[in-house]
């Protein structure tokens, strides 16, 4: 079963681009080379907190569909690869263009919100 | 005695947000303390299913060094 996922992955910032973008490549091989592989580079930030001796990375996003088979052999991947500092896998949820709440459901969550406030009375 | 708490409306109802991101450090700063806790929904007014949400989102962002585990605080 195929299913969207999101990865953001932080890197060495020591690391050049080029091997940023080779890893990457290398990671999204052990997927089949997803399709539709969307890459929001973020590029060199600083940590909120320092990580070892670091105290910036370079952040990627990828968001892929992918089987959750192939997903074991990926995360050891970059598990074993000494030049990503932290990567978050998750299960992409947030459906780009997603409708806003309607009308209703929005008059739905004030009333519930009324009938709690009446509860605590 | 009014015991009733003010009527505040949850940030995220009012912007229309369906799922809180965990990527949105600017967003998500806005609901922890100085010191880097979570902010109890009595004093942000965040509905109860957004401060499910916003939790798990702000346990994912400081797991990403986006926001800080702990601020504020002498070492």
């Amino acid at each position: 079963m195929t299913r969207q996922y999101e990865a953001v992955y932080v890197f060495d910032s020591t690391l050049e681009d080029a091997a940023i973008t080779d890893k990457l490549g290398r990671f999204h091989g052990l997927l089949g080379n997803p399709a539709d592989l969307k890459l929001d580079h973020w590029g060199r930030r600083q940590l909120a907190y320092p990580i070892g001796r670091r105290e910036s990375g370079y952040y990627v996003v990828a968001r892929f569909d992918a089987d959750a088979a192939a997903l074991p052999e990926y995360e050891r991947a970059i598990k074993l690869d000494d030049g990503i500092v932290r990567h978050l896998i998750t299960v992409f949820e947030h459906e780009v263009g997603a409708p806003p709440m309607t009308e209703e459901e929005l008059a739905a969550a004030a009333r519930r919100r009324e009938e709690e406030d009446e509860d605590e009375e | 005695m009014n015991m009733r708490r003010p009527n505040k409306t949850c940030p995220f109802c009012e912007t229309r947000v369906r799922f809180v991101d965990y990527k949105d450090d600017r967003t998500l700063g806005r609901f922890i303390t100085d010191h880097g806790k979570i902010l109890p929904s009595r004093l942000s007014g965040v509905c109860s299913r957004h401060q499910r949400q916003l939790s798990t989102a702000i346990k994912r962002a400081r797991y990403l060094a986006l926001i800080p585990y702990i601020r504020g605080m002498q070492s």
